[in-house]
């Protein structure tokens, strides 16, 4: 932003202003721009949610207020407005009040890292993914407030799924980012982005080929698998269904959120559903090439940059409109399989979800992290690293070899590990039937 | 006609011996043919964590109901946790009960037939069906053939409607946020509509007279009604392929919430819950009544008595009922007789006795009982209602399993708090 702004202003228009007033402004009008864009993407959501899942289960969905329902959520809002907001007499009244801010505030903070199209990153800090994910953990200090405060006991345990839950997913979650950044060698989110820039063949690109911005990790078995753990540890951080369980209506009734009415109750929905969206524009961003997609290197290559400082900013705009275009296509894709999941599949249990994300996710992710150690030893290292096997190696086989070892052995880490906990499973499950109908008769004696 | 075979056939756990139900249970075989291996276990055993050495952990009581969510209504469970473990559950009921066997008792044995609708508001014409079996064996009245085709016909479509929304609360119970629900009330639409044609009510029919039926079927009735059996296998294969391929609602219901068949016949548990269990007990075929021994059809039984072979018995308890209603659309231009017996009187004043009818609803045993001092009022109107005597053995279905547990496994029991409380 503060290219395109000082670009405008002491090149296009020639006024010199001094740097600090540039900063300012574009500082300004960032925030602005999202503190607009976080509410709209909830409310875009859950109208989007709600039409989805209704194809899914033979009806129609909202469609009485506005042109297809489109101004439902607007309608909703306004009702959370006018609600009453009811605080126990048992409630620690401070805290109560506090909690839904607790939570809202990091999932607003989390959008200063995200990119959204090329040159457009709110701030572009050099360890974001690192940012991104120490302050998505700050809210479940808000869930579990928001449980105590409530002094109810729904609450109380929907709050204790929810910090465990949200404990037990983030690890799986970052060690599967750490292989993608063990790839790239850079924490940095605007970095990773223009890393997935080109083809995904090896560190050169295949000359003669245009910038598609394909080199998605997507592509790779390291990132492929990645992309899995990462988007099942996703569902589990945004609470949505399979692993729904803090807030599981059919057994404690809203969890956490049991006490809340009116516009707390509403933050706490607005702060679930930019989270679902950060979650998933995370996944677009590290595993799916962000705002990466054919044409916006081209137009980005004529545009105002750090690079380029005499482009046109007509090409700012269209290089804009078309990676935030990707990036949003991307992200509401990603929204959509959540949304599918929600229509297709029951939640499960506590102790089933402990026991998948513990004993399965995170040691696939840790086979994960040995096979991008073996994707950049193959790939990027040389003699100097004590590797000279490669040396005389074409980039082309260089990326075919890593590329088949690191499948080999994601897919037999893969396979070995589902067994093992199959069979781990089974091995907890075989209930003598007789012996446990003795015990279940002896209560009639 | 009574030979039909087991269509679950499923070996019995051993050790457990063999089915002892009473009564007409001969010519019901088992074959050898397991449906399902192994269990996964999902009950902790010594799940409370009293060990002094380690740090302290305090027992948490939970009321789950009377207002929440899927307790089917207003009903109450008094639960006792360790962290999410179930330690002890107690049920409470009565928040719904409106004096129902007393007001029966004012009324003129005519007016009750509608009040009999609104116990198990889902399955009106089973009800009804053993209220006029109850007062017709009290007044000696005869049906003719003709009635007894529609009051069977009408009751298993019941039985299909009530096993559809069961199945769908049941996985919304889950957590699969009405899907199935929906899927499973369209299912159910489709037959609410015939009702509405045959008696111009859909949810409370009140379709049963003395003698009978209140009006023979449209003639629109038999074309919408063939088109539902062409429609109807399709649903229940979908229904049955979600829940044999979907592994998080397997790992939900297998092994969860088992009731062991000792256990179920001492809690005089009936219905599917029951033949979840693997007693093969139907008073379809153990007692028939009406015309239910002209009718070739199964009698589904589970092995293991968890929320999974309650599921998979009601599934193939809707193929059966289907079945049957295939079987009365070739029987019935054959019947003889009116849709009600022109002698039959309806305000009847049945010779002072008492009378006990029992039907097998789709949760149950119905029964009514009836004791008449000659005037047209009942002196005693007794109901033995399935959703009661199946939710008592809830508290030993419940211990050891999770919170998330109970409400699956209450689901499973297929409750109506309104023939619960009456």
């Amino acid at each position: 932003m503060y290219d395109i702004v000082n670009g405008l202003i002491n090149t296009t228009f020639g006024w010199n202003w001094p740097g600090w007033v540039i900063a300012l402004i574009s500082h300004l009008l960032v925030t602005t721009l999202l503190f607009a864009i976080a509410p709209f993407q909830m409310l875009f959501l859950t109208y989007y949610e709600r039409r989805a899942i209704a194809r899914m289960q033979d009806r129609i969905g909202p469609n009485r207020v506005g042109p297809a329902g489109l101004l439902q959520p607007i309608a909703d809002g306004v009702k959370m407005f006018t609600k009453e907001d009811i605080v126990p007499a048992a409630a620690d009244r401070w805290v109560h009040f506090l909690a839904p801010c607790v939570v809202v505030a990091p999932t607003m903070l989390m959008f200063a890292v995200l990119p959204w199209g090329p040159g457009m990153v709110p701030v572009d800090l050099n360890v974001g993914l690192l940012f991104f994910f120490a302050i998505s953990s700050i809210s479940a200090v808000g869930l579990l407030m928001a449980g105590l405060a409530s002094s109810n006991k729904f609450a109380l345990l929907g709050a204790m799924r929810a910090v465990a839950q949200m404990v037990s997913y983030e690890i799986p979650a970052v060690l599967s980012l750490l292989a993608v950044v063990m790839l790239t060698g850079t924490l940095s989110i605007v970095q990773l982005i223009e890393a997935q820039a080109g083809l995904f063949i090896s560190s050169a690109d295949v000359p003669g080929v245009p910038d598609l911005g394909l080199g998605w990790f997507i592509f790779t078995p390291v990132g492929l698998l990645a992309f899995i753990v990462f988007f099942i540890a996703a569902l589990a951080e945004g609470e949505r269904t399979p692993f729904d369980i803090p807030e599981a209506d059919s057994e404690i009734v809203a969890g956490y959120m049991t006490e809340y009415s009116g516009m707390k109750f509403g933050l706490f929905y607005l702060a679930q559903y930019v989270l679902n969206f950060l979650l998933c524009a995370i996944a677009a961003v590290i595993f799916f090439g962000g705002w990466q997609g054919p044409g916006v290197g081209w137009l980005y290559d004529r545009a105002i940059s750090p690079a380029n400082p005499d482009g046109n900013w007509v090409f700012n705009l269209l290089a804009g409109f078309l990676g935030v275009f990707y990036l949003l296509a991307k992200t509401y894709a990603f929204f959509f399989v959540m949304v599918w999941l929600r229509g297709a599949f029951p939640r499960l249990r506590v102790d089933q979800l402990m026991d998948f994300g513990w004993k399965f996710l995170i040691p696939l992710t840790l086979v994960n992290i040995v096979s991008a150690a073996i994707w950049v030893a193959l790939l990027r290292w040389g003699p100097e690293q004590g590797i000279t096997f490669t040396q005389n190696w074409t980039p082309i086989l260089r990326w075919g070899v890593a590329f088949a070892v690191t499948l080999a052995v994601n897919i037999v880490a893969y396979i070995a590990l589902a067994r093992i906990f199959a069979a781990s499973q089974a091995e907890q499950g075989r209930i003598d039937l007789d012996e446990y109908r003795d015990t279940l008769t002896a209560t009639l004696r | 006609m009574n030979t039909g075979k087991l269509a679950f056939p499923m070996p019995l756990p051993a050790g457990v011996g063999t089915p002892s139900a009473p009564g007409g249970l001969e010519g019901q075989t088992s074959q050898e043919k397991p449906v399902r291996i192994s269990v996964r276990r999902s009950r902790v055993d010594g799940c409370s964590t009293k060990d002094p050495a380690m740090f302290k952990t305090e027992e948490l009581q939970i009321n789950i109901g009377p207002q929440h969510p899927s307790t089917h209504g207003v009903f109450r469970m008094l639960v006792t946790v360790d962290g999410e473990t179930i330690i002890d559950l107690k049920p409470v009921f009565g928040y719904l009960h409106r004096n129902h066997e007393q007001i029966a008792e004012q009324n003129t044995y005519l007016q009750n037939m509608p009040y009999t609708d609104r116990l198990d508001y889902f399955n009106s014409m089973a009800n009804n069906q053993a209220y006029a079996m109850a007062v017709e064996k009290l007044a000696g009245i005869e049906v003719p053939e003709r009635a007894e085709y529609i009051r069977v016909l009408m009751v298993e479509l019941t039985r299909i409607l009530n096993h559809a929304g069961a199945l769908g609360f049941l996985i919304n119970d889950m957590g699969m946020w009405q899907t199935q629900l929906a899927f499973g009330m369209r299912e159910r639409e489709k037959i609410l509509d015939l009702f509405e044609m045959a008696s111009g009510a859909r949810m409370m029919c009140n379709y049963f007279r003395f003698g009978g039926v209140v009006r023979d079927l449209p003639p629109e009735f038999m074309p919408k009604l063939k088109e539902l059996l062409v429609a109807m296998p399709a649903f229940v294969d979908e229904l049955e392929r979600l829940l044999r391929e979907n592994e998080i609602l397997m790992q939900r219901a297998e092994g969860i919430g088992i009731l062991p068949k000792e256990l179920a016949l001492a809690y005089s548990v009936t219905g599917p819950v029951l033949r979840g269990s693997g007693v093969p007990y139907d008073i379809r075929k153990a007692e028939p009544y009406s015309v239910y021994d002209r009718f070739d059809f199964d009698v589904p039984v589970g092995s293991v008595g968890d929320v999974y072979d309650r599921f998979l018995v009601r599934i193939e308890e809707m193929r059966q009922s289907k079945r049957i209603i295939e079987q009365i659309v070739e029987q019935l231009p054959d019947a003889r007789g009116g849709h009600i017996n022109p002698r039959a009187r309806q305000n009847v004043r049945p010779p002072v006795g008492d009378a006990y009818a029992r039907i097998e609803s789709p949760k149950g045993e119905l029964g009514f009982y009836l004791v008449s001092d000659g005037s047209p009022r009942p002196y005693r109107y007794k109901v033995r209602a399935p959703s009661f005597i199946n939710l008592t053995p809830l508290g030993d279905m419940c211990r050891g399993y999770k919170v998330a547990d109970v409400v699956v496994i209450l689901g499973s029991i297929d409750i109506v708090m309104g023939e619960v409380d009456r």
